[in-house]
């Protein structure tokens, strides 16, 4: 017997119908590395940025970075670095900052007062597959230490670490530190800036007749 | 994974083949189905053939399933899948006028090019009118401009008005299609009509 | 020898798979009505392009940039054509004929497929996408838009059926 074709169409549909009515819609957004990718990507470092190359960076007003305060509002009122915007870690994932962290104009640099609390939005960032992002070394705290209130290094310290301190002091008197001295800073560790990558843009879906 | 385009893993050309491509498969489809003949097309309308309804609803139910399958599986991300923008009042109006043009003219747009490639003449005549069609909504479009834009709602989904998740709104569709599948096989029963 | 259509229900599925298939690799629908524009943007630029340049519609779809023949609509439409001639080769239905109820002449079913489309013409620009590009992908990603496109057209196809009947049945 020949089974009715519009019977078995019709069944066919209800039934694959039926099972996506019941299931929950899948609203996850996809991870994109393995576990493997990201111990590498971690073991080697490169998300970390030095205190100093930050400082090198804000002195020369340097457009394409931007920085970003993942602590809270209220430590954001009280102090942060110049130029940067306040994205606490619990709005990470909220639509409103999307242009910002996922994007290839800018180089964001995620601040917190340690390192842990940056990195840890940095590894959430990398896992959506959104680039650019790095990290500030030591958090406020390094930064307010070695930038904005250097130590004076002892007497026999080699010229490089003197070079250091000599930029440091000049970047705290640029930056706004607590130590005010006459010379300015002008050997300038030269360390090449990670480059923005440019990322694969999505398309607005286009369509219609 | 997809779409495949609105993310890159394919190229603008490669796009525009494949849409050649997909057009080769939806007229032969189309063909296939006997959507080449005006008179199997308008006999929905009558009741003596409704191929339009099983091969319009089938598709539709299909691709709609399709869709939410794949985002479950999480094979398309459907945010980057375009949805058609709700302009409420032209395209009321707009649907008058080409259900107007259906039943006079016996085709839609993509079955009438499909007719005239087999060499249909009525077809031909349909599609050339459509160009004409076009002509008078572009010369006459300041004036029309108002209205085309008027009743904007953005591109909603239609279960996001009624407040119901996809998967239960789709199986709402899927019965009221199984419905008029039954409808229709009852209509061509009643409304018998032998070699049009 | 003349072929039988294919079972509706399967055609319909496997119209839906290609739908399917589209919405997988350009992420947008198949469209028809979108194509004819496209080639009427194209030959009004070339004709009289200062008209096409002032005039508000026409310069929404061509300029210097973007070539209005250069589009997805368009290959996709050559496709049909070719899609169609095919399936009538194998079936056996390449033929020229106009075809029409017995009881009208074939130049009245002329002038009216002619009107017909040119009021779906008109009216698919107005509603933004015919059957293809509004009605059935619109139903398709469950837009609210494609549902209204549908019985919009179904709905006054159906009422109007009654005074056109005497020229199919």
């Amino acid at each position: 017997m020949k089974l009715n074709q519009r019977i078995l169409t019709s069944a066919i549909l209800i039934l694959l119908g039926l099972v996506i009515a019941m299931v929950p819609e899948n609203t996850t957004r996809p991870y994109k590395l393995t576990p493997q990718q990201m111990v590498e990507e971690i073991s080697i470092g490169t998300e970390m940025i030095q205190p100093d190359e930050l400082a090198d960076w804000l002195i020369n007003n340097d457009p394409t970075l931007q920085l970003i305060d993942v602590r809270d509002p209220d430590a954001f009122d009280q102090f942060h670095l110049p130029g940067a915007v306040n994205i606490p870690l619990k709005d990470l994932l909220s639509d409103e900052w999307v242009d910002y962290l996922d994007q290839d104009v800018k180089m964001n640099v995620l601040y917190s007062n340690g390192t842990t609390k940056a990195h840890n939005c940095w590894m959430i960032l990398d896992q959506l597959g959104y680039e650019n992002n790095y990290v500030l070394q030591g958090g406020l705290n390094y930064w307010v230490e070695t930038i904005l209130n250097p130590q004076k290094p002892g007497a026999a310290v080699s010229d490089d670490e003197l070079a250091r301190y000599d930029f440091r002091k000049g970047a705290s008197q640029a930056l706004g530190g607590g130590i005010q001295t006459a010379s300015p800073a002008v050997d300038k560790p030269k360390k090449a800036k990670p480059p923005v990558k440019r990322r694969k843009k999505k398309k607005a879906p286009e369509g219609g007749c | 994974m997809g779409p495949l385009f609105p993310q890159e893993i394919i190229s603008g050309n490669w796009n525009l083949f494949l849409a050649f491509i997909m057009g080769i498969l939806f007229g032969f489809i189309l063909e296939q189905a006997g959507f080449s003949s005006s008179r199997k097309l308008v006999g929905v309308f009558y009741g003596y053939d409704t191929v339009v309804l099983k091969v319009f609803l089938t598709a539709a139910v299909t691709a709609m399933l399709g869709l939410l399958y794949f985002s479950l599986f999480g094979w398309i991300d459907l945010s980057l899948v375009y949805v058609n923008p709700t302009y409420l009042w032209p395209t009321i109006v707009g649907g008058i006028i080409m259900g107007v043009g259906f039943i006079m003219g016996g085709y839609c747009p993509g079955t009438s090019l499909c007719a005239s490639a087999i060499g249909k003449i009525d077809a031909m005549f349909f599609f050339g009118g459509i160009f004409i069609g076009i002509f008078f909504f572009a010369e006459g479009y300041p004036l029309v401009k108002h209205f085309y834009m008027s009743g904007f709602m953005g591109a909603p989904k239609a279960y996001e008005l009624l407040g119901i998740s996809g998967g239960v709104f789709a199986l709402l569709v899927i019965i009221a299609a199984a419905l008029m599948f039954w409808g229709g096989e009852w209509a061509e029963k009643k409304f018998p009509r032998e070699e049009y | 020898m003349r072929l039988k259509h294919m079972n509706p229900y399967l055609a319909g599925v496997l119209l839906g798979l290609t739908l399917l298939l589209t919405f997988f690799i350009s992420g947008r629908g198949l469209g028809a009505s979108g194509a004819v524009k496209k080639v009427l943007v194209a030959a009004v630029a070339t004709a009289a392009p200062e008209h096409a340049a002032e005039s508000a519609f026409y310069s929404k779809y061509s300029g210097v940039d973007k070539h209005p023949l250069r589009a997805w609509l368009v290959f996709e439409m050559l496709g049909v054509a070719i899609g169609g001639f095919l399936s009538g080769a194998i079936a056996g239905r390449l033929k020229f004929r106009n075809e029409h109820s017995p009881k009208i002449t074939s130049k009245r079913r002329a002038v009216l497929a002619g009107i017909g489309g040119i009021l779906f013409g008109f009216g698919s620009q107005l509603g933004r996408g015919c059957t293809s590009g509004s009605a059935l992908t619109g139903m398709a990603v469950l837009s609210l838009q494609g549902f209204i496109a549908m019985m919009s057209i179904f709905g006054t196809a159906f009422i109007m059926a009654y005074f056109f009947r005497k020229n199919w049945i």
